[in-house]
């Protein structure tokens, strides 16, 4: 991610809340304070309704950080 | 410490030496005739030939004069050292001291004995007294009540079990291990991308038990793991199983007494067991890739702990793994392999190949979930009692991978999301084709075990195998 943005195109991480430890583990090894969304676990086992429905329902705040 | 005169001869000895108490008389005569100062290493009333003796029992003079055999006759001149010789040498000894005739009873020559100071533990406490190392870690002071294995345990160095505590004379030992610069960079560790050192890899290495024989492996293996294509990081961070898995091929396992043979897989052998965990540890303490961290694995595998062994070459039809990929027959060579576990693969009835190789098959077709293909690379480890069977046959490690991707292309009938009551599984559009459980190029195969016993291993990899993810890596050791 901050690869991208040092190439100048805005970036967002999305990921389920049970990866908010990793995450955070990853930004201070790295020393990078990234920019993140985080939705509810799990995701590997949803429909592709609810996938749909759980991108409807980050959107803004997947915006917002993007134009931050 | 004594200083050195300006000017005049200086003699280094021990009387644990025949050549050192034979030349006695003469360091006498050199006492009388021109003046000399005598150090002694291990008896400072040695020899008493001489009045001005100095003792160096703690071997700090030899250390400054570069000692390795005793005796070592010195002469300096306007406070240089302007030549040196070592053993008894009639005409050496005259022409530094000027003098002639000296031990006329003596033979012409003698060759000396080696010098404390250079003994294998000894030199490296020299040189840690002073610091003269050159070593670039950090030294961490622990207090003299506090217990060391604690102390490490606290700084969270460890992988759950006792670490050896890497002093700096350990550390010096391990990297007598290389020809390396201490200071050659292998490679970026990744989540955190620091710098993995040959010096900081032995520290590990140390850590994890490691001979200073073995740190060429580590080294070979911690190379591998940092190729790009390995994908180090997305192997530490998945939620999946697996972990780097080191396979040795060629001299080096012989070199190394590693076990390629009976429990090879399992412990009892300190090469097996060791440089498996340097590598975990280099990824843990280097790298700070640990467990509920950016590991985010789910169940993980016993062998992240440590997962290395040596294929079984000696006797086998197959050529190595190393040689299959491209290595020099008898070069020794890691290759390393995300993977988990063992699934083991009975068969005690099979006499052809054709029914031994269907045991193999429709256990790999199980590897992950028998619902999901391509699932991800295997590594099948074929004992020598099955693979005495595909050799009786004459079936080559060639004609052996033809045969299990032949058996295990599924129809994607079976595979589909919710066939055989499953809702795992792929695309409804899978219905009607086939799907190979493995990816070309997916399957590898080395022999290991003991002798006894029709029991093989399937090592299952991760889901996210080929260039897309990890593929196996193998590089040389280099000593």
């Amino acid at each position: 991610m901050a690869e991208l943005e040092a190439r100048g195109i805005p970036t967002v991480g999305v990921a389920t809340t049970e990866f908010i430890e990793g995450a955070k583990a990853q930004a201070k090894s790295l020393g990078t304070d990234p920019a993140l969304v985080f939705i509810p676990h799990p995701v590997q086992d949803r429909t592709n309704d609810e996938l749909r429905q759980l991108a409807d329902e980050h959107f803004d705040a997947i915006v917002k950080l993007l134009v931050k | 410490m004594s200083t050195l005169p300006e000017d005049g001869l200086v003699a280094v000895v021990k009387r644990d030496c025949p050549t050192c108490v034979m030349t006695a008389p003469v360091l006498g005569e050199l006492a009388r005739r021109a003046g000399i100062i005598v150090y002694s290493q291990d008896d400072p009333s040695f020899p008493d030939t001489v009045a001005l003796r100095e003792s160096d029992l703690g071997l700090d003079m030899s250390h400054r004069l570069k000692i390795e055999i005793v005796p070592t006759l010195i002469r300096l001149e306007g406070g240089r050292e302007v030549a040196r010789t070592y053993g008894w040498d009639r005409a050496e000894w005259e022409r530094l001291s000027g003098l002639s005739d000296l031990g006329r009873d003596l033979p012409a020559s003698q060759p000396g004995c080696g010098a404390r100071n250079i003994e294998p533990g000894t030199f490296e406490r020299l040189k840690v007294r002073f610091n003269e190392t050159g070593l670039k870690s950090r030294r961490i002071e622990i207090g003299g009540d506090e217990d060391e294995q604690e102390a490490m345990f606290a700084r969270g160095w460890s992988d759950g079990l006792p670490l050896v505590p890497p002093i700096e004379e350990r550390v010096l030992r391990m990297l007598d291990g290389t020809g390396r610069d201490p200071q050659e960079v292998i490679g970026l560790v990744p989540p955190a991308l620091a710098a993995a050192t040959v010096e900081k890899i032995a520290v590990n290495a140390v850590m994890a038990g490691c001979k200073p024989e073995y740190l060429p492996v580590v080294l070979a293996a911690v190379e591998a793991v940092l190729d790009e294509s390995f994908a180090m990081h997305g192997v530490l961070a998945t939620t999946m199983f697996v972990g780097p898995v080191v396979i040795v091929n060629g001299a080096v396992r012989r070199r190394i007494g590693m076990n390629a043979k009976g429990n090879a897989l399992g412990q009892g052998n300190r090469a097996n067991s060791s440089i498996g965990r340097a590598l975990q540890l280099v990824i843990r303490n280097i790298g700070e890739g640990r467990p509920q961290e950016v590991d985010r694995a789910t169940l993980g595998n016993p062998g992240k702990l440590g997962y290395c062994f040596a294929e079984d070459e000696e006797g086998s039809s197959w050529e190595p793994l190393s040689v299959e990929r491209g290595m020099k027959p008898g070069a020794s060579a890691v290759t390393v392999f995300a993977g988990f576990g063992l699934q083991g693969v009975v068969d005690q009835k099979s006499r052809d190949p054709e029914s031994l190789v269907r045991s193999f098959a429709e256990s790999l077709k199980a590897v992950h979930n028998v619902k999901i293909a391509p699932a991800c690379d295997a590594l099948i480890v074929v004992c020598p009692e099955h693979e005495r069977t595909f050799r009786d046959a004459g079936w080559s490690k060639a004609r052996l991978y033809e045969e299990l991707y032949r058996l295990c292309e599924i129809p994607g009938d079976e595979l589909v999301a919710g066939a055989r009551g499953i809702a795992e599984g792929g695309p409804a559009s899978l219905a009607g084709k086939t799907v190979n459980k493995f990816r070309p190029g997916g399957l590898l195969i080395v022999r290991a075990g003991g002798d006894a016993g029709m029991f093989s291993g399937i090592i299952g990899g991760w889901s996210a195998s080929g260039g897309h993810g990890s593929v196996p890596v193998t590089r040389e050791v280099k000593l």
